[in-house]
């Protein structure tokens, strides 16, 4: 059964994105898309001709979209939270190399700016993660979902995780790695074709990813955890309607300041 | 006990013969079967159960000690030659407590020579990667100008410090550590001086005093331990308890501070990039400032959970984020490289100063797989300084095209420092692991676990920052001219590689724990796709997008700077902790 989800995965995620442009739709009034708009578009673009830059530019997007649907899978099968952590760094890695590798000023920029996210949102997940293993006494999911209470015992981690979800789902305000309007989608902008699908899926990936994350806030009970992640997801979206992007340099000093402090700070409340 | 002789005696023995025969095939052979002869030996004295111990004859201690008056006399001499006071009186102030110490250290103790696990362990980093660079610096000096003898005196010298290291690990005797300590600090000194310019000689006479202040506190620390324990043997001390055993203790760690250049010493080692690349891989990266970890591991047992062992864990951790960022400002890449050794040191003797057995483990193990990986960065760099004369990131820009081959060694240093599922990969992982399990217990720890989630941050943005300089390389389509890097470089680099690639693999095996095997499986995934590279050839090329402009695209390198305040903070900072550590040690 697990290994019909883990298989379903990107289709799933691919749900909640389409979900998410209907919310956006509603939210400013519009009519929006259908709910399978991004499953039509995979479609289109499977007929588009295919132009690549050079192959391991090309291969590089392969590699990360399956070493992210190996990190989901990691989570679905209920691994320690680390290795899963480590496990998507590398998937980022392996995409920021690609956005270096070819001689384009947007996908430099781009690279760039996804590497500072990274070490922007890096160290919070890690944090959770401890915060967990303090809590629950294990890094492994399979373990952390048997518990209870964890929002009433860490609620200031799920705070901080608040923060940093934006930048893994690209919204504003945290949405500088592809900027559609500034550097129009940095990586993005040098794939086509069926490359820039394994991109675009692994986008739906990065959905499950992050949310899978939130979930666990709900411990043992699967309601909780499923009422969290629609909060959240309302929640997202709501800020991102609001709020507008700021610069990398300014996330990473809120990052480090706010959602650090607040780490720390729940950390040392349950320690002592 | 006849391999270590074998171990200590044999890079002399062919550091004797390099210099009596100039014919370049020849030490090629010399030091490939040296490399080889050394890192066997070292190997089956790790796979070997014993410990043993054995006395130095009478003789040889009054001949260690003669040199020892030599080696600091020469000190003093060249403060003088080159009128610089700080080396001068710290001469002095060694020759002072040296000649004192030796007038009342007790004549009979237990034998000077230890041989235990971590020694031995320390023997395998020692002649595997200092065998390898010995083997390259062969043909890196084919092209320095220099004199041809003052080519192979190079070699030579790199071969002897070998032999210094591998005694200086299984010292057991504090004065006889006081000495090997200063012969490094001599081979350092003359090493980075080798050029012999401006430069090369401000930035040795900086390393020269700053050495000395280690070399003062393993005295004063030695000092100590004969008028409260009567012993100047490292097992006697760590057996004993009470009275000024912390002090001592304390002072001896200093110097591993001093050593491992953490800050505000940082300095030292990063001046010490003006020396040739060999000779930054093997002192300053791989070998000698292993040192460092090495000592606070051997004071572990002290040193765990007291008052002494916590501020050297907050002052390594503190290290390691601040080095890490302060490398952010750096272009030169061997200096980028010597901030990430000084701050991955900082982690070491961090962890080893924690001192359980968990992270007494993870310590020897980032120490291995540091000395690889560095080693192979450096060796690269060299093999970029040498073929292409670059050695500043800004000048690399799209290097992948001109040097594919280097390129590639180097992101796999870089992915072998950051990546699963290579050592020091996992070290760092599992250190996360270790020091959250001690978190119950000693609150205090979580700055050393923020410390190194921060700093493990900051590295992967240095390194990819790096990699981005590097990999800008224009549409496939466009042939560029590469030139072929040559065997003598090649080799070594190849060597290097495969030893990070042997670890990984063992160390994987060694945690008998599927996921972590498991961890290892996309990183075989990245390297099995350039084996359908040959597929991609049906798809049509095209050039980067240019938003319709026409002019040649230079990328930009990001650099992040502390303001001179923040960094004069940083420094005082950092030093008020250096005294800290003798002051606590005092106190306890």
């Amino acid at each position: 059964m697990i290994w019909v989800w883990i298989a379903l995965a990107p289709i799933l995620g691919g749900l909640v994105y389409g979900g998410e442009r209907v919310l956006r739709a509603r939210m400013q009034r519009r009519q929006g898309p259908p709910l399978l708009q991004p499953f039509y578009d995979m479609f289109k673009l499977l007929d588009k001709r295919t132009l690549i830059i050079h192959a391991p530019h090309a291969l590089l997007a392969l590699a990360h979209f399956a070493v992210l649907w190996f990190s989901i899978a990691a989570i679905f099968l209920g691994w320690n939270l680390l290795y899963i952590i480590f496990l998507h760094l590398f998937a980022q890695i392996l995409l920021i190399l690609a956005g270096y590798s070819v001689r384009s000023p947007y996908s430099h920029i781009g690279s760039n700016r996804e590497l500072l996210m990274v070490v922007a949102y890096e160290p919070i997940l890690i944090l959770v993660a401890v915060g967990f293993y303090l809590v629950s006494g294990s890094f492994e999911i399979a373990e952390i979902v048997k518990g209870e209470n964890y929002l009433l015992q860490i609620p200031l981690l799920f705070a901080a995780l608040l923060i940093i979800v934006p930048i893994k789902v690209k919204k504003s305000p945290f949405d500088v790695g592809e900027a559609h309007q500034e550097i129009v989608g940095g990586i993005e902008v040098e794939y086509s074709g069926v490359f820039y699908e394994f991109l675009y899926m692994s986008r739906f990936l990065e959905y499950i990813f992050i949310y899978s994350f939130v979930y666990l806030f709900g411990g043992e009970s699967h309601w909780l955890g499923a009422v969290l992640v629609f909060g959240v997801f309302l929640l997202v979206n709501l800020v991102d309607n609001a709020t507008a992007r700021v610069r990398p340099a300014h996330m990473l000093k809120i990052i480090y300041t706010v959602a650090v402090s607040l780490a720390v700070v729940n950390l040392l409340g349950i320690l002592l | 006990m006849d391999m270590v002789l074998v171990l200590v005696l044999l890079p002399i023995i062919a550091a004797l013969l390099l210099g009596l025969f100039p014919y370049q095939r020849l030490q090629y052979i010399i030091s490939g079967a040296t490399l080889a002869l050394l890192s066997i030996v070292a190997f089956s004295l790790y796979t070997s159960l014993s410990d043993f111990t054995f006395h130095l004859p009478h003789n040889l201690n009054i001949l260690i000690i003669v040199a020892d008056v030599v080696l600091l006399l020469f000190f003093l001499y060249q403060g003088r030659k080159f009128n610089n006071i700080k080396v001068m009186v710290l001469a002095v102030a060694q020759l002072l407590l040296y000649g004192y110490i030796e007038s009342i250290a007790p004549v009979a103790g237990r034998a000077e020579i230890v041989v235990d696990e971590l020694s031995k362990f320390m023997f395998l980093i020692i002649n595997g990667v200092g065998g390898v660079i010995v083997l390259y610096a062969v043909k890196y000096m084919e092209g320095e100008s220099a004199s041809p003898f003052k080519k192979r005196l190079f070699v030579g010298a790199l071969l002897v410090f070998l032999s210094v290291m591998n005694l200086i690990v299984c010292a057991n005797s504090i004065l006889l550590f006081f000495f090997l300590f200063e012969m490094t600090t001599l081979a350092s000194y003359l090493l980075i001086a080798f050029r012999g310019d401006e430069i090369s000689r401000e930035n040795a006479l900086k390393a020269l005093w700053m050495n000395q202040i280690g070399g003062v506190v393993i005295l004063v620390g030695a000092l100590i331990a004969i008028i409260g324990f009567d012993t100047v043997m490292f097992d006697t001390l760590l057996e004993s308890s009470g009275g000024v055993l912390m002090l001592s203790v304390a002072l001896l760690s200093m110097a591993a501070l001093v050593k491992g250049a953490s800050l505000p010493f940082e300095g030292w080692l990063l001046g010490a990039m003006v020396a040739p690349t060999p000779v930054s891989a093997m002192l300053h990266s791989a070998t000698m400032v292993k040192i460092a970890p090495y000592l606070i591991l051997k004071l572990s047992p002290v040193l765990a959970a007291t008052m002494v062992g916590g501020i050297i864990s907050l002052i390594g951790a503190l290290v390691f984020v601040a080095a890490s960022y302060l490398a952010l400002s750096r272009s030169v890449f061997k200096e980028i490289l010597g901030y990430s050794t000084v701050a991955l040191l900082g982690l070491m003797m961090a962890l080893a100063a924690i001192g359980t057995q968990e992270s007494i483990a993870i310590a020897m193990v980032l120490m291995l797989f540091h000395a690889l990986s560095k080693a192979l960065l450096f060796l690269s760099a060299g093999v970029l300084e040498k073929q292409y004369h670059c050695k500043n990131i800004e000048e690399m820009k799209g290097m992948v095209n001109r040097a594919p081959k280097t390129v590639g060694f180097i992101l796999f240093g870089f992915v072998s420092l950051t990546l699963p599922p290579f050592g020091l990969f996992m070290g760092k992982l599992f250190a996360i692991t270790s020091v959250a399990s001690l978190l119950n217990e000693h609150p205090a720890y979580l700055i050393v676990l923020l410390a190194l989630i921060i700093g493990s941050a900051l590295l992967v943005l240095l390194y990819f920052k790096v990699a981005s300089a590097l990999l800008s390389s224009a549409s496939d389509v466009v042939q560029s001219e590469t030139m072929p890097i040559s065997a003598g470089f090649n080799i070594p680099l190849v060597v290097l590689s495969f030893f990070i690639v042997a670890g990984a693999v063992g160390y994987i095996m060694m945690q008998q724990n599927i996921f972590v095997i498991l961890l290892a499986f996309p990183m075989l995934f990245v390297f099995a796709l350039p084996s359908i590279i040959h597929s991609m050839e049906r798809y049509d090329r095209t050039l980067p997008y240019q938003c319709g402009e026409k002019g040649s695209f230079d990328s930009a390198l990001v650099y992040y700077e502390p303001s001179i305040k923040i960094q004069r903070a940083m420094y005082w900072g950092f030093g008020i902790l250096f005294v800290a550590v003798a002051l606590v040690g005092a106190m306890s």
